[in-house]
């Protein structure tokens, strides 16, 4: 139940960052970090994959409808949400997956979960610039994109996943 | 002799529970490839016009928020924004001392003229509450919606009078705006004082410059040269500028230039914005229609 809550509330804190700063960072054409899949990254490693994908697929839908993007969100947060699992399996051995609890540098080690963030990320963005854009004639500038926003993305999703292991991960 | 049922219902048996454990096994990646497909079909049927649809609705419920940080940041550009509109000011003034020694001159002319009533475009202000420039489908969204008097199609310039974009879809007390800054956006343009045209539009690569296609090849531009939009556009008024020639290079078969231009319009800093009805709209798109009637009448015949 404890769970649920601070979920619900996790969801609500990345959704409202994502849509009412990371959106309006008007800097530069390159910088469009997309920082709500801290939400997916952060569930706990033994949830269910059926749970994950369908967390996935609610916080897909609710930044399409915020960003008004019509699909790509729930596209690369969907196929985010579906290999999950397995990338978390290939880093992580099976025992100390049904161990539970917040996926977090202290708990999988820095260089562990550094490399498991950056997958996601990489995974999530490469989908949504690639699918964004729909022409392979800009595929350097795509690269581009993907670099700088993965890069801010996976630094803020660090972050925030610092305060939330902090704050929650006791009463996990 | 008897034992053949019992051996059926057992291999019947076996091969449910496998069916069963085989749809166990993947009904994930079932409901994967499912969903996927569904949001992919979306995105594939989606318009430009679906997005804007989509920002309008979600605005209703994210407004008041936006409109809250908009109003932090614009604080912070109030000096710039303040110079952009004195410059516009003088400007202003030095024209309305021209049309004043013009009207002293012909006044009588002017009286004849002036009986027609006013300008067919209807002017008003509004501000930008949230506006990106990082995606390849950007919209701005502004503060005002039906109940001011907003209605889709009105043209959106910058303060400096510059071309911005125009109005898509409107809610009660917002609207959305599809700006230069969307791949999807297309109106035409004519080098300053010539009556070369092309169609503007931009490629997605940088935020301070968009193409001008489909410029002829007699029309030689020349750097700095000022494009500025055509009377044929049912937003936008004649001679709004959009920005100035940057580079220009021939197509292949050398039968037109294109034109990068150099964006007037900041879409970086944008703040307050000039919303422009055109009142004929209605009425030349009424006579458009009636038109195609007419000509599919002659065809029926």
């Amino acid at each position: 139940m404890y769970r649920i809550v601070t979920y619900s509330l996790l969801f609500l804190v990345t959704v409202l960052l994502q849509v009412f700063l990371f959106d309006n960072l008007s800097i530069s054409i390159y910088l469009n970090p997309l920082i709500y899949v801290a939400f997916v990254v952060l569930l706990p490693v033994d949830t269910a994959p059926v749970a994950v994908l369908f967390a996935g697929l609610a916080m897909g839908v609710t930044m399409d409808f915020l960003m008004g993007t019509a699909g790509i969100n729930t596209v690369a947060t969907l196929l985010l949400a579906f290999l999950r699992p397995y990338i978390l399996g290939s880093f992580y051995s099976r025992d100390d997956l049904r161990d539970g609890g917040v996926p977090s540098p202290e708990r999988l080690g820095h260089h562990v979960f550094l490399n498991y963030l950056v997958v996601l990320v990489l995974v999530h963005h490469a989908v949504f610039f690639a699918m964004e854009a729909l022409s392979w004639s800009h595929m350097l500038r795509i690269i581009v994109r993907i670099i700088a926003s993965g890069s801010v993305t996976v630094a803020a999703v660090w972050l925030l996943g610092r305060i939330f292991t902090a704050k929650f991960v006791a009463r996990l | 002799m008897d034992c053949g049922p019992p051996v059926r219902n057992l291999e019947l048996g076996i091969v449910v529970h496998k069916l069963i454990e085989f749809i166990r096994s993947i009904y994930l990646v079932v409901l994967f490839v499912v969903l996927e497909a569904l949001a992919v079909g979306y995105y594939a049927r989606s318009t430009f016009f679906t997005q804007a649809r989509l920002l309008a609705r979600s605005n209703a419920a994210a407004g008041a928020v936006h409109e809250f940080f908009a109003g932090v940041q614009r604080y912070f550009r109030l000096e710039t924004e303040n110079r952009v509109l004195l410059d516009r000011v003088a400007v202003l003034e030095e024209r309305l001392a021209q049309y004043e020694e013009a009207a002293n001159i012909d006044r009588l002319k002017r009286y004849i003229l002036d009986l027609g009533g006013c300008s067919k475009f209807r002017v008003m202000t509004a501000t930008v509450i949230s506006n990106t420039i990082n995606r390849s489908q950007n919209f701005v969204t502004i503060n005002r919606g039906l109940r001011d008097g907003v209605t889709p199609d009105m043209a959106l310039l910058a303060p400096g009078g510059s071309m911005l974009g125009y109005i898509v879809d409107c809610t009660d007390r917002y609207s959305v705006a599809l700006p230069i800054l969307n791949t999807s956006f297309r109106a035409s343009g004519k080098l300053e004082g010539t009556d070369y045209f092309g169609s503007v539009y931009w490629d997605g690569v940088d935020p301070h410059s968009v193409l001008l296609g489909e410029l002829s090849k007699y029309a030689e531009p020349k750097k700095g040269q000022k494009v500025v939009t055509t009377g044929f556009s049912q937003f936008f008024p004649e001679n709004v500028l959009i920005g100035w020639v940057e580079s220009a290079s021939m197509n292949e078969n050398r039968t037109a230039y294109t034109v990068r231009l150099r964006l007037a319009t900041d879409f970086a800093r944008l703040t307050d914005i000039i919303l422009v009805e055109n009142r004929d709209a209605c009425e030349v798109l009424d006579l458009q229609a009636r038109q195609e009637e007419d000509e599919r009448a002659h065809v029926d015949l």
